[in-house]
């Protein structure tokens, strides 16, 4: 009853709406407020009541908004899958193979960098990052984790945020800035670098490489108590306190990992167990 | 290593500072917000007689009263774009903790001014009484489209206490004003949030709007028709 009520008032409504874009001569309304004609200039305002005047810009700026807002989370999405490649390839690194496989993994990671994430950039100017960032930050912080694997597969530290936005420098927004990594991302991102590390750690150990599964202890322990000093993200409170549980469950894996290497490892030589291992592992392939 | 773990340290001590500023901000601002809250309570209080001021003398008066607060609001938020203006781009950082203000002074003002006039006010004069120049602070449009949906649930509810103080007028007028509304609401694509709820609520209002003007009608109470006997009831 009440439904059919309405769809007929909505139709006397587009009957007006229309007759009055016939009849009305005068022109109300005032200049658009985004001024950037994006060639979704409607058909007329003119002689339209002002009320829907005012809320066809409305409605044009919303518009541009939710597009902006959908590229945003398909480019975030893009990083993001291409971000994971270059991890897992960082993870396939074995002795053997270890030059060819990181510098391949350091050529994805700039190609990562000047589509993907050159794409985002040029979506953004002015309060255009805080806005939309639930859209995109994903993304980013994919990217810092995939950064930061590289780099600490190469040179065993930390990727610095200042080193970071120094690797973005070329990349410019809409406004033509240099596009920057919030701290809260790289933050995010550097949370997840833990498990990664975690990960290589423990396959390092496998491998018969402890001293890797120390220096990832190391860094492990700094970003830890690094991240314990900090005062918790209000911008992501609950991302946050997960990360900081799951770091800690990951420091708490690679100490045990090398709390058992060093009291186990004593009973044999450090030559015997890696070569143990490897020989064992050849065999069963 | 041992550079390594200092390289980090410094970084993270620098993180700190700069959370800690920026948790300083969310402070100041919080302060701000607590006060705005205060007025928006009052100036509501002094808007509510107007549901059963009986002459348009006391009705005048209640809303000068609730009209007066719109300076204390202005001082408020020329604050908060103090605050953001030192911050180029963060706006939206800090943007929850404002929102849900926002609203409520988007309704109180639209609702002042259509008591006033009959008609809405536009984004731009939302901006223009709280005094903030859009490139600086502007108002998001929308929170200023939330502002106005809670609108039409105070009219809906000022048009029952109009009739019953036996103004038979208001009806027509909030219900051909609400009907407007919400065509250009229409107009607008809204994704699932926050703003299509309480649009999709609008209707509601707008139907109960409509069945006082019915029963105001079919009792022949509208000036322009010829008044039949009034029922008694």
């Amino acid at each position: 009853m009440e439904d059919t009520r309405l769809k007929e008032r909505k139709k006397k409504h587009e009957k007006m709406e229309l007759q009055e874009e016939v009849v009305g001569g005068r022109v109300f309304g005032k200049k658009p407020r985004t001024a950037v004609g994006m060639g979704l200039a409607q058909t007329s305002s003119q002689g339209m009541n002002p009320l829907h005047t005012n809320f066809q810009e409305i409605g044009r700026e919303l518009d541009l908004m939710n597009e902006k807002r959908e590229r945003l989370v398909k480019a975030s999405r893009d990083v993001t899958i291409h971000s994971k490649k270059v991890i897992f390839a960082v993870h396939r690194i074995s002795g053997l193979n270890k030059a060819a496989t990181l510098e391949q993994a350091q050529r994805d990671l700039n190609a990562v960098r000047s589509n993907q994430v050159t794409r985002l950039a040029r979506e953004m100017q002015g309060n255009d990052y805080w806005k939309f960032r639930r859209a995109f930050s994903p993304g980013m912080q994919e990217f810092v984790e995939a950064a930061a694997t590289v780099e600490f597969a190469k040179t065993g530290r930390l990727l610095t945020l200042a080193e970071l936005n120094r690797s973005f420098l070329h990349i410019k927004d809409a406004a033509n800035k240099p596009f920057e990594v919030s701290i809260p991302d790289y933050i995010l991102g550097v949370g997840d670098l833990t498990g990664e590390l975690m990960r290589l750690a423990v396959s390092g150990i496998a491998a018969g490489q402890p001293e890797a599964a120390i220096s990832v202890c190391n860094l492990i322990r700094g970003l830890y108590e690094g991240f314990s000093m900090l005062p918790s993200l209000q911008e992501n409170l609950r991302d946050w306190k997960t990360k900081s549980d799951t770091m800690f469950q990951s420091l708490m894996k690679v100490e045990t990992a090398c709390y058992n290497v060093h009291v186990r490892g004593s009973e044999y030589p450090p030559e015997m167990l890696a070569g143990d291992f490897e020989y064992s592992r050849d065999d069963h392939s | 290593m041992d550079e390594n773990r200092n390289l980090m340290e410094l970084q993270f001590e620098e993180f700190r500072a700069q959370l800690e500023e920026s948790g300083a901000v969310r402070e100041k601002i919080r302060a701000v917000i607590s006060e705005l809250d205060n007025v928006i309570r009052v100036m509501q209080a002094a808007l509510l007689p107007v549901h059963h001021a009986t002459t348009p003398q006391s009705g005048k008066e209640v809303l000068n009263k609730a009209k007066s607060y719109i300076a204390q609001l202005q001082n408020l938020y020329s604050q908060l774009a103090e605050i953001i203006r030192v911050r180029p781009g963060q706006y939206y950082r800090y943007h929850d903790h404002w929102r849900n203000q926002t609203h409520t002074v988007v309704f109180l003002l639209a609702f002042v001014h259509w008591l006033d006039t009959q008609g809405l006010l536009s984004h731009s004069e939302v901006e223009t009484l709280l005094g903030v120049k859009p490139e600086e602070f502007s108002i998001d449009v929308e929170d200023y489209l939330v502002g106005l949906c809670n609108i039409s649930n105070e009219l809906s509810r000022y048009v029952v206490n109009r009739v019953t103080a036996g103004d038979y007028e208001c009806p027509r007028q909030v219900s051909a004003f609400l009907s407007d509304l919400f065509s250009a609401f229409r107009i607008l694509n809204l994704r699932n949030d926050l703003l299509r709820k309480r649009f999709d609520g609008l209707k509601y209002d707008l139907k109960k709007v409509e069945e006082v003007l019915y029963d105001v009608k079919i009792r022949g109470l509208l000036s322009d028709q010829a008044a039949p006997k009034p029922m008694v009831s």
